[in-house]
């Protein structure tokens, strides 16, 4: 490639004219090879009153929305789903609309600093002594004393950095999320390598079902990868060619999902795998023949008396299974948080195995693997999260990178990832925000917000084909940020040895073209090229690469009934008398705190903004002598917090559940110091996938004498 | 009785443009409400005055409770804008004109330069979806990089409401009647529209026969919210269930 | 005239006790009664008068003018205004204060007109509360607006733009009617002042010489001078009756004409009416009864008699009000709308439901319970109690009226109860305002219309039937 090819020729590489006439290809704020123009050949992007539209990937999430970013003379305006990516198809939720205030936001890391951990002031230093401080960590430490903590999504970086362990020796990156953790993602692909045999990440066909019975899953709220799920719920309810849809939710709390649905059954916590097989051998019995191994140890008027569902209900639904519908049941959320949490998995994947759903429409598939993947690549559990801290405690660990997580802020504070980082001789942080993990670290070199950088993201799951979602930059950095990528791969050129084998790129640009270049020879793709330029041309500017075809897999079916599947009840840490039920909320997610607009959405169910809340029967708040805005103190074996109440008429009166999103102490003016963080009452309590069983905690309720702000003028 | 039909009405009280919302699939999930925000410029008024009912939101997602657990339902939600009615009740009662009626685009505007703050039009809409600059509120830098040079940024003491972002609008026609053609159905469409995942607004002309939001209009099942007012309202509603 | 029956029912009273009772027989020599009025107006100023002149004035410094600063700097959102409550208090202080300067116009124009010849020695004082009361209710308006700075733009003034207000408006009505009833009624206030500030001007030196010599108007006292001031009045009399039934008419309107349940009732025309004399009389109670408790020779001025007229009018008054009241109330009811029942409802059992049963109390019960009993007419720290009692019951039915009835509106999702911010000490910066005008006003004009009071008492006259005595009253003009 030539070291510097003119704007125009680039665009006649792209044929962009051809193709479209608003979205353009990576001139602009992407074009790192484009000459400086003099100011009377301006480029268009720079015109007054002309908007340049840039396709790109949402990084609000591990979803890999596709975006097209409206911009005008280097300002981001506003950002839209981008229609051709097949994940989103244009569409957006509320998270990637406010993204420009991640972009814009007045608290952003705007140099690389070095900082006495735990203080606010920093010193600024330069990016070639920061590229310096990273290349000697490298070459000063023993490969496996160098380690990577990543966000959850599964991108360019983490693909660099995975690279760079497969050649030297250094620890595996290792990714985690706190959306991860409240979707217990290991726990889900445990459960199909459990009854499939493989270990993916199953994709419900929400769209295609008649009848959807979920267990906890939010999947109109964060689950996942909510755009599509949505697009697949408005499938079940549009009459085009059937009836109406059925959507029945199973969950202690009414979430914004359950909402939606025809019928909420509130169980009781801890009973999902009882009521799963109940269903299920109710749903055999209709449907006769012999009785399957999984659900013969099963009593349904146990279950339904444990449960708090009546049988006739759990009649009604196996009904529904076992008749002509096509039905469809998705384990999720708080359910799989429980200590038996991947028996519910299981036993609610067993019913669509009742259903007979595997790899038909309406049923359940194996999520596409994205392009350039060979095998399903779950992030962290919790319990694997523990291992890690126990490393990082026992000084195993001599340097830590942290790239974006938070995980001072998304880990249970009974995990102590802040006391284990005594351990760590150096913590380098790569957040574009001043968060609690960058306040704790030694340096933050602030990597580009998600619009100004290049990149890409595999799809993990959500669409039928098998997609590649790119980034490109669509606006010119803000502040003195610099990419991860670039630093590390400068680094590894300063480090030298084995480092500078792994990483033999010039830059960023280059490392990523090394990556998608394989995808020119693959058949069946949504452009192709024969020359590099062109098809990188075309990734920036359709925003990513997919296949055209239906890549999901069809689940082995063989053996999923004939297995013993145990019903008993999950087990659940603490003594106190409710049951505690954290959930992501459905507008601020994990990171969205400090974006002022996604402070001021009201929370869908309850319409509270800028705050933290528990919510509680209004029966119980009755008898605990409580009213809205009381403050209670909630204690569990691990913590203590202070939240005003909120009367919810929908959740058990036996359950209170917190939304997690707010309680920072770091994160901006937005975010900090507002509402708590529901994880410091968890406790460490894993289920058998080792995941977080963050359900599984049972609290006490206090009084206090306080009353939270209502607000007069 | 007569049918709503059945009234022969003038072309200003046919509407032009208008809305179709269904509330069997909106999930309430505040995208439209985040894609308002940015696309208009509208001001975050921060914790104390949004907990006190001066957020201000052009579109907001109502829910209700129904009955009493564990029998309780949530009802469907309701997204609640500007019906753009074509006999408002903001109109004729503002002082100055600032809120008046669009002969071109058959839409209620909001003069935000000519708002002198008597809010009587707020106090008048019966869809209570008109929201006031009570303050100035903030916009730390640099946040005001994000602001969409095609509508005007507000200040204190002005009254302001969904405009069917009618920016939109004027680009398209402006495009359309560049290339020397009409503006095609679906060619462009609100930020609210755009956004939701659900595809659960859909926008379009009303006057337009072929226009998908015409046809989903005249599905039959489609509600106006509080017609027996005579507003005209051009929102039709989908009740679901 | 109507005195003459209930006298005459007193049989044998004597010259003596008619004298004792009413201002009209007792006539004093003219100089003797005009150097009383002098004497009030200049008496010095006691302690306790500068130091509540002081007070008033730093509450209107600071609660009025310093806030309302702060109100313009910050916006509307130091007021408890919001969605769907963007009318709060400042709304109900300018009805409430147009209300109490209906007092003034009714004993002036309308009893003037009707000639009931109690009204002599207080129609300067009532006339005073319109003025006066009109402009605490422009304050409160101005108070209101979310940008104040540009009021001018309600006003239909030439201008390059070809912009004018909207006629369709009812706000636009309303601005044009308080503007004319605040012109006309400070000219009515002034035409029968021109005598008095004569008689001023011929009784005092100094300053005060040369003030009352332009507000004299050169006036002497000649035949073809009192007959024009006559004509003048008398035409401004018929005039502005019409204008003050508007005036409340059309800010009944800016709620009638609006399609709120609770405030689209075609009875509020005349309720507001109703209402506004209501609370304009029990206004006029509380300033006669101040203003002869704490001024030289009020006593003389101001008498039982007087105290049982007002009295009289407020129970009439009241028993109107309470027709109107539960015929709106009725009307609402049985008109089934939901929202309109529900709102109904929110009035009696909401959270601020004492409020309605408060005004019930005190705009029925009070003045029905103490103004039958003609002993307690006259009574004056009574009927003042009483007129305060109904003052407040106006004020939360006004209260009641904006926010509390917006509050249910046919958005159940927006319901939100209004909670007062800084509409509170501006309203009692009105207040201040209000009294501190009526003091400065004490001190430089004559509060007792002596010359309509001589007048008077020359039409007057006592005779002697055999052993009865009877008044009569032979016609002036």
């Amino acid at each position: 490639m030539s070291e510097q090819f003119s704007r125009r020729d680039f665009l006649k590489l792209a044929g962009v004219g051809a193709a479209t006439t608003a979205i353009l290809t990576g001139c602009g704020p992407a074009s790192r090879y484009v000459k400086r123009e003099p100011y009377m050949q301006m480029p268009e992007y720079n015109y007054n009153g002309q908007s340049t539209y840039y396709a790109t990937t949402c990084r609000e999430c591990a979803a890999g929305c596709g975006l097209i970013v409206r911009t005008m003379q280097g300002r981001a305006l506003k950002t839209e789903g981008n229609a051709n990516n097949p994940l989103n198809l244009g569409k957006t939720c509320a998270r990637g609309q406010a993204t420009l205030h991640g972009l814009y936001n007045p608290d952003r890391v705007t140099d690389p600093v070095k900082r006495t951990r735990g203080s606010a002031s920093t010193t600024a230093v330069d990016w070639d002594a920061a590229t310096q401080v990273v290349a000697d960590a490298l070459k000063n430490n023993k490969p496996e004393e160098i380690a990577f903590l990543m966000g959850m999504a599964p991108d360019h970086l983490f693909d660099l950095v995975t690279d760079l362990a497969n050649t030297t020796g250094i620890n595996a990156p290792v990714r985690f999320g706190a959306l991860g953790m409240f979707e217990s993602r290991a726990t889900l692909s445990k459960a199909a390598e459990n009854l499939f045999g493989e270990a993916r990440m199953p994709f419900f066909d929400v769209g295609g079902a008649e009848v959807v019975l979920s267990f906890g899953a939010n999947f109109l709220e964060t689950w996942i990868s909510p755009v599509s799920y949505t697009r697949g719920f408005v499938g079940l309810r549009e009459a085009k060619t059937k009836l109406r849809g059925k959507f029945i939710q199973l969950e202690a709390r009414m979430s914004s999902t359950a909402g939606k649905a025809d019928e909420w059954l509130p169980i009781r916590p801890g009973t999902e795998a009882l009521v799963a097989l109940a269903i299920g051998r109710l749903a055999s019995e209709l449907r006769g023949g012999p009785m399957p191994r999984a659900f013969s140890s099963v009593d349904p008027l146990d279950a339904a008396s444990k449960s708090g569902i009546k049988l006739e209900m759990l009649e009604h639904i196996a009904e529904l299974f076992s008749g002509s519908h096509v039905a469809l049941a998705i384990p999720g959320g708080s359910a799989l948080g429980q200590s038996n949490g991947l028996t519910v998995a299981e036993a609610v994947l067993a019913l669509n195995a009742v259903a007979d759903n595997f790899g038909k429409p309406g049923g359940v598939y194996f999520s596409p693997l994205a392009p350039n993947q060979t095998a399903y690549q779950s992030p962290a559990s919790a319990k694997e999260m523990q291992d890690f801290i126990q490393k990082m405690a026992d000084g195993k660990f001599k340097v830590l990178f942290v790239h974006g997580v938070n995980p001072i802020f998304e880990l249970p504070a009974s995990l102590d990832f802040k006391g284990a980082l005594k351990g760590v001789e150096q913590v380098i942080s790569f957040a574009t925000f001043p968060d609690e993990t960058a306040l704790e670290s030694d340096y933050v070199f602030p990597d580009h917000h998600g619009l100004e950088s290049w990149g890409y993201q595999r799809v993990i799951t959500g669409s039928n084909q098998s997609v590649l979602s790119g980034s490109q930059p669509v606006v010119s950095p803000f502040y003195n940020t610099r990419a991860t990528v670039d630093v590390l791969v400068t680094a590894a050129q300063l480090a030298g040895g084995a480092f500078a084998t792994a990483l033999p790129f010039k830059d960023e640009v280059e490392f990523l073209q090394s990556k998608v270049a394989p995808l020119m020879s693959e058949a069946d793709g949504f452009f192709s090229a024969a020359d590099l330029n062109t098809f990188m041309a075309s990734f920036q500017q359709y925003g990513g690469w997919w296949k055209l075809s239906d890549g999901r897999g069809v689940p082995g079916t063989a053996d999923v009934l004939n297995r013993n599947m145990d019903g008993a009840e999950a087990e659940f840490a603490g003594e106190g008398e409710f049951f505690l039920v954290p959930f992501v909320s459905p507008t601020l997610a994990e990171a969205g705190a400090n974006k002022p607009w996604l402070q001021e959405l009201p929370d869908p169910t309850t319409t509270v903004m800028w705050n933290t809340w528990v919510e509680m029967n209004p029966e119980t708040a009755h008898e605990l002598g409580l009213e809205d805005d009381d403050v209670v103190r909630i204690t569990s074996e691990a913590g203590v917090l202070e939240v005003p109440v909120y009367r919810y008429p929908a959740i058990r009166p036996d359950t209170i559940a917190i939304p997690y999103g707010q309680g920072h102490t770091a994160y901006g003016r937005y975010a900090e110091k507002r509402g708590v963080n529901p994880t410091d009452l968890l406790v460490q309590h894993f289920n058998e996938a080792g995941d977080l069983a963050f359900a599984g905690v049972k609290v006490k309720i206090e009084k206090t004498r306080q009353e939270a702000a209502s607000f007069p003028p | 009785m007569i049918r709503p039909e059945e009234i022969k009405l003038s072309s200003e009280e046919n509407g032009k443009w208008g809305m179709v919302i269904d509330q069997d699939i909106c999930t309430g999930c505040q995208a439209c409400v985040a894609a308002c925000a940015m696309e208009n410029n509208i001001s975050f008024v921060g914790e104390e005055d949004s907990g006190y009912g001066r957020a201000m939101h052009w579109i907001r997602i109502e829910r209700f409770w129904e009955g009493e657990y564990p029998e309780v339902k949530m009802t469907p939600r309701q997204p609640m804008l500007c019906q753009q009615c074509g006999h408002a009740t903001c109109e004729p009662v503002c002082p100055a004109f600032a809120t008046v009626h669009s002969q071109a685009e058959q839409l209620n505007l909001q003069v935000y330069n000519r708002c002198v703050g008597t809010r009587y039009c707020a106090n008048n809409c019966p869809y209570q979806v008109r929201a006031f600059n009570w303050r100035d509120y903030q916009r730390p830098e640099p946040l005001s990089n994000q602001l969409n040079p095609d509508v005007t940024v507000r200040r204190m003491g002005v009254m302001e409401k969904c405009t069917f972002c009618i920016q939109r609008i004027h680009k398209a026609q402006d495009q359309a009647k560049a290339e020397g053609r009409e503006v095609q159905d679906g060619e462009f469409t609100t930020a609210c529209a755009q956004a939701c995942p659900a595809s659960a607004i859909v926008f379009g002309r009303v006057d337009n026969p072929e226009s998908l939001v015409s046809q989903l209009a005249h599905k039959g099942h489609g509600v106006k919210h509080l017609e027996e007012l005579g507003t005209l309202p051009n929102v039709t509603y989908f009740k679901g269930g | 005239m109507s005195d003459n029956k209930t006298h005459a029912d007193h049989g044998a009273h004597s010259a003596e006790h008619f004298r004792e009772k009413h201002l009209m027989l007792d006539p004093l020599p003219r100089g003797q009664m005009n150097d009383m009025v002098m004497e009030s107006m200049l008496e010095k100023p006691t302690w306790k008068f500068w130091i509540i002149f002081a007070f008033l004035s730093v509450v209107v410094a600071y609660f009025l003018f310093y806030k309302w600063g702060v109100l313009i700097a910050k916006g509307q959102g130091e007021a408890g205004v919001m969605r769907p409550d963007y009318w709060g208090i400042f709304l109900v202080n300018t009805v409430f204060w147009i209300g109490i300067s209906h007092a003034g116009t009714f004993i002036s124009a309308i009893l003037r007109v009707f000639k009931a010849e109690f009204r002599r020695p207080f129609t300067r004082a009532a006339e005073l509360m319109t003025t006066f009361g009109l402009v605490q209710a422009g304050f409160s308006i101005f108070m209101h607006l979310g940008r104040v700075w540009l009021f001018y733009w309600l006003m239909p003034y030439p201008n390059q733009r070809m912009l004018w207000p909207n006629l369709h408006s009812p706000l636009t009505w309303d601005l044009l009617a308080i503007t004319t009833y605040l012109l006309s009624s400070t000219m009515y206030l002034f035409l029968p002042l021109i005598p008095d500030m004569a008689m001023a001007r011929d009784r005092s030196t100094g300053w005060r010489k040369n003030f009352y010599r332009i507000l004299a108007l050169g006036f002497r006292g000649t035949e073809g001078e009192w007959t024009h001031l006559r004509n003048a009045m008398n035409i401004f009399a018929f005039a502005i009756i019409p204008v003050m039934f508007s005036v409340h008419t059309i800010v009944s309107w800016d709620f009638a004409a609006a399609t709120r349940p609770g405030w689209s009732s075609t009875i509020f025309g005349p309720y507001f009416i109703v209402g506004a004399l209501h609370s304009g009389m029990g206004a006029a109670a509380i300033v006669l009864a101040v203003i002869q408790g704490t001024m030289k020779h009020m006593k003389y001025f101001v008498r039982g008699e007087h105290f049982d007229a007002i009295g009289k009018l407020m129970l009439i008054i009241s028993m109107a009000w309470a027709y109107f009241f539960f015929n709106d109330y009725m009307v609402q009811w049985y008109g089934g709308d939901k929202w309109t029942q529900q709102m109904l409802h929110f009035h009696e059992a909401g959270p601020l439901g004492w409020m309605w049963f408060a005004m019930l109390i005190c705009n029925i019960a009070i003045p029905w319970a103490i103004l039958w009993n003609a002993r307690w007419r006259a009574t004056p720290w009574l009927i003042a109690t009483v007129g305060i009692a109904i003052n407040i019951g106006m004020w939360f039915e006004r209260y009641i009226i904006i926010p509390i009835s917006v509050t249910i509106n046919r958005m159940p999702f927006t319901w939100r109860l209004y909670q007062p911010g800084i509409e509170v000490p501006m309203g009692i910066g009105t207040v201040a305002l209000f009294i501190l005008l009526y003091m400065a006003a004490s001190k430089l004009i004559p509060l007792i219309p002596v010359w309509e009071v001589q007048e008077g008492q020359m039409a007057h006259e006592l005779k002697k039937f055999g052993r009865e005595t009877v008044v009569s009253v032979s016609e002036l003009e």
